[in-house]
């Protein structure tokens, strides 16, 4: 909300940034749905996969141990089962004569086991007495002594008696087993292994699908592989494997990332056959093994790029719905500023900026009010005093409204001003004029009456109208006496610079007709009626220094003003001859027409002196 | 996933004996694989067929993966070396030679060349040893040499009254003084008197069977080898004719009507060599294909013969030697 706030500032004050500020509050509640959306996901999703790759990476490593077990199982019972067989020609005891039936049956144990390739029988004492082979000559009879022979000490020792790995011609691998019988006298039987035939075990030993079993001794020469030419090799690359064992060996069990023979990455582990002292390392491909774990990653990968794609179009849908009422709001509020008033923003969205578009709407209209108002107040103050165009503003408008309505008319005009303007130059003309107009609005403002228009010389202002006032007559009076000081002093001042001009008033009362008349651009207020008329016809009577009064009015004052009847007259435009009064001259306050105070006069005057001081008006 | 594919690939080359089974054998876009065969046998070739029915094991379709160029010189050392020139000449991806053959083919350089011998390799100089050829050539040794005693000494296990035994070898055929020494040897050792009849190649068969016929012998071993192997029948008919047990090399002999016979299996061992043609039609280089020696080996015994013989008796005492056994 800040943000909004501070971009209302910004646009209120420079035009020219707000567009790309504009953008930046999109972006931001872009990014910040966006980011609200994704981060959660991504971090969801890449626990999910670290946990799934450590389950797996322990299965993996429980699953290829369990292989490699099965493995070493499967040649450890190779293995002991040459052994057993060899124990079946190692039943029976040395007897003289009956050594063609031991050498029958270790030609039935050739027949039987095909990877045996030739067998000695050695009696009790250590000599051979038998040889039975697959290519070389059979023997029987008394042969070499072999007593010192390991084969035959080991066999003696251990029952069964594993001898080491030896390649024929440096390409087959082979071993020695030696069995003895349960009975000394049973002897011992010494069989030559082509483990060549391990083949067909280990290559029945499925590692995942394309990993496999192979089978090294201690040194890391190779002893079966599924590849049989690799151990027809012999020992050429038993540097390598034994350091490929050392390293399996190295982790302790756990599943070892290292580099197959063509050079791709394996998972191997070993395990080993304890019989025979073999290691079986069992090894799958990386790329099969983590085959399931890569997939968990891709998936996570998938989820992610979706849920980001989601959050995206989210986050932009939001981040629209959100800035463009506001852009909306900010335009309509740029409008509405530029004095478009009745521009109304048109919005739907249900919410708290619906509801400030109401708001901005609602002021766009007070907005409107108010300028009209200030306006019709400009307007009423060209002819009334500023309080009182206040006053008609804020109570009613329709006061300026035609009306009929008891009025006081003033009128004002300069004497002899006509044959002055005829001589006087248009600079100084006008200055008296001006001088004139001052003084005589300053007057009407302050006894808050209404001037209808000055004419030339000529001035009109009504009292009571269009705002009724308290006793019209006197504050009318009380205006003309002002305004006859007023211009009495600008007198003097023009009479010494040699122009003769003076000044007259005429005041009168009665109904007339007031209101606003006019066009556009330009309207008045005036008053239409008799009393207009006679007011003017007064104030055309009136001599310099003057103030002619009507009966009305002199009926109205004649008890706070002095008085002096100037007698019946015949007024132009009337039918009858009216009682004229004037306002006293000098000071004019309750002045005889011999110039001196009368009896009646002294108290009135202190009763004027009081009011004066309370009213501060009386000059 | 293409990587992936590849490392499936790679991963059953490895383990092929098991997985490469019906796969396809290359993956390039087709390329058709020219196989050159040089005998110096005759039609029909069972050796060829053995090597025939390994390679459809392994994926290959004739004609469509691979085509055969057939090249029988029997026994025509001149006729060969026109087929090695060919050979230097053509587009081809891999000779195999059968038999005495391989001897000519030392001269291929360039060409891989795959044999299944009878003799030693080695001592034949094509490969440097038998775990690292290091050149051209691989293949297989069938260990004739090694089992020449064992033979005379199972016809003297069967028939320990023999004094006689004719030996008939044609001298064409590399490594045969050796063998006919072991056979003498071991002949000698066993209290046997061994009567050599040597022929060379095809052309002297009949003689040498005459040859024996004069020999007054009372048992015959005849070496095995491709010239024998095409007249096996007449020979083990020309055996059973005198009454005399035989002895041969391979059981296509005793299913021809030979009493015994004690080797290798041969059509397994092409069968088998077809397995190291996949692998160097892939890309691998013989020299690093160790020469492969069987490791099984299989006495036949042809109870028919024997009954023709009047020696059922005799040859129920070895029938549970027998891998093999003819009704």
């Amino acid at each position: 909300m800040s943000g909004l706030l501070r971009n209302d500032r910004y646009s209120d004050k420079v035009i020219s940034p707000v567009v790309r500020q504009r953008r930046s509050l999109f972006l931001k509640y872009f990014v910040t749905l966006f980011v609200a959306v994704v981060v959660p996901l991504v971090i969801g999703a890449a626990g999910e996969a670290w946990f799934g790759y450590r389950d797996q990476r322990l299965n993996l490593n429980e699953l290829l141990q369990a292989d490699a077990r099965s493995a070493a199982d499967r040649i450890q019972t190779f293995i002991d089962g040459i052994g057993d067989q060899i124990g079946w020609v190692v039943q029976f005891p040395w007897i003289a004569g009956e050594e063609d039936s031991h050498k029958i049956d270790a030609e039935r144990l050739l027949q039987q086991v095909p990877a045996i390739v030739s067998i000695t029988l050695v009696d009790q004492s250590g000599i051979e007495r038998a040889f039975v082979s697959r290519f070389g000559l059979n023997r029987t009879g008394r042969g070499a002594d072999m007593a010192a022979d390991p084969a035959v000490l080991g066999a003696r020792t251990n029952k069964i008696w594993y001898g080491p790995l030896s390649y024929r011609r440096a390409s087959e691998p082979y071993m020695t087993i030696a069995v003895a019988g349960n009975r000394a006298a049973d002897g011992i039987a010494i069989a030559d292994i082509n483990l060549k035939l391990i083949w067909d075990v280990i290559a029945s030993i499925a590692i995942g699908h394309t990993g496999r079993a192979f089978v090294v001794d201690d040194s890391g020469r190779l002893i079966a592989h599924p590849d049989i030419s690799r151990v027809l090799r012999g020992d050429a690359g038993s540097a390598d494997l034994n350091r490929l064992k050392s390293a399996i060996a190295a982790a302790k069990g756990a599943a070892v990332v290292t580099t197959g023979d063509k050079g791709e990455p394996v998972v191997a582990v070993s395990v080993r056959a304890d019989n025979v002292g073999w290691t079986v390392i069992a090894e799958q491909p990386v790329s099969e093994a983590f085959a399931s774990i890569r997939a968990t990653l891709w998936r996570s990968l998938a989820l992610i790029v979706v849920g980001a794609l989601v959050a995206a179009a989210l986050a932009y849908w939001l981040a629209h719905r959100m800035s463009g009422p506001i852009r909306q709001l900010e335009d309509g509020v740029q409008r509405i500023g530029a004095g478009h008033f009745e521009h109304r923003i048109a919005m739907s969205s249900g919410d708290e900026l619906e509801q400030l578009a109401n708001r901005f709407n609602e002021m766009a209209e007070e907005l409107a009010v108010s300028k009209e108002k200030s306006e019709r107040i400009n307007r009423l103050k060209r002819f009334l005093a500023p309080q009182v165009a206040e006053l008609v503003e804020q109570s009613d408008a329709r006061m300026l409204d035609g009306q009929r309505r008891e009025i006081v008319a003033v009128f004002g005009d300069l004497r002899d001003f006509t044959a002055f303007a005829a001589r006087a130059e248009p600079d100084v003309l006008m200055t008296v004029l001006s001088e004139y107009y001052e003084a005589v609005g300053a007057v009407v403002t302050r006894h808050e009456a209404t001037l209808t228009g000055f004419g030339g010389d000529g001035v009109m202002v009504l009292v009571n109208a269009p705002v009724a006032c308290e006793n019209p007559a006197l504050r009318g009076v009380r205006l003309a006496i002002d305004m006859q000081a007023a211009v009495q002093g600008l007198v003097t001042g023009w009479r010494a610079k040699g122009h003769a001009i003076g000044f007259g008033v005429g005041i009168a009362m009665g109904p007339a007709i007031v209101g606003t008349v006019g066009y556009e651009g330009r309207i008045d207020y005036t008053a239409v009626g008799n009393v207009v008329n006679l007011a003017s016809r007064l104030c055309g009577t009136a001599k310099d220094t003057q103030i002619l009064l009507d009966p009305v009015v002199a009926t109205r004052v004649k008890d706070s003003v002095a008085l002096a009847p100037l007698g019946v007259r015949p007024i132009r435009g009337y039918d009858r001859p009216l009682q004229i009064f004037a306002v006293a001259r000098g000071d004019f306050h309750l002045i005889r027409q011999d110039g001196r105070p009368t009896d009646a006069g002294v108290a009135r005057l202190e009763a004027g002196r009081q009011l004066q001081d309370s009213e501060g008006a009386w000059p | 996933m293409r990587r992936r594919d590849f490392i499936a690939l790679a991963g059953g080359a490895v383990i092929w004996p098991h997985m490469a089974r019906g796969q396809q054998p290359t993956q390039q876009p087709k390329k058709v694989y020219r196989i050159f065969w040089v005998s110096t046998e005759s039609r029909p070739d069972p050796f060829l067929d053995g090597f025939r029915e390994g390679l459809r094991e392994r994926g290959y379709v004739e004609g469509k993966d691979v085509v055969f160029e057939l090249h029988y010189a029997a026994g025509d050392p001149g006729a060969l070396r026109q087929v090695i020139s060919e050979l230097k000449g053509g587009n081809i991806d891999l000779a195999v030679s059968s038999g005495p053959a391989t001897r000519a083919m030392t001269a291929v350089t360039d060409v891989p060349v795959l044999f299944a011998l009878s003799g030693d390799p080695v001592e034949l100089g094509v490969v440097k040893s038998m775990a690292q050829p290091g050149g051209n050539f691989t293949g297989s040794s069938f260990l004739s040499l090694e089992l020449a005693g064992k033979r005379v000494e199972l016809l003297k296990d069967i028939f320990p009254k023999l004094r006689t035994l004719a030996v008939i070898s044609n001298t064409n055929h590399p490594g045969e003084q050796s063998e006919w020494r072991t056979t003498r040897q071991a002949a000698q050792a066993l209290g046997m008197d061994p009567v050599y009849v040597p022929f060379f190649g095809t052309r002297e068969i009949d003689k040498a069977i005459e040859q024996a016929g004069n020999a007054h012998a009372d048992a015959m071993l005849v070496f095995p080898d491709a010239v024998t192997m095409v007249h096996r029948t007449k020979l083990a008919e020309f055996a059973i004719a005198r009454k005399w047990p035989s002895m041969f090399g391979w059981s296509e002999y005793c299913e021809a009507g030979g009493l015994l016979s004690y080797g290798a299996n041969q059509r397994a061992t092409y069968f088998w060599l077809a397995t190291y043609a996949d692998r160097i039609l892939r890309g691998e280089k013989p020299a690093n294909l160790p020469v492969e020696r069987p490791t099984r080996f299989e006495l036949t015994v042809n109870l028919k013969t024997a009954k023709a013989l009047g020696v059922e008796s005799a040859m129920s005492s070895i029938l549970f030697r027998a891998s093999k056994v003819i009704e």
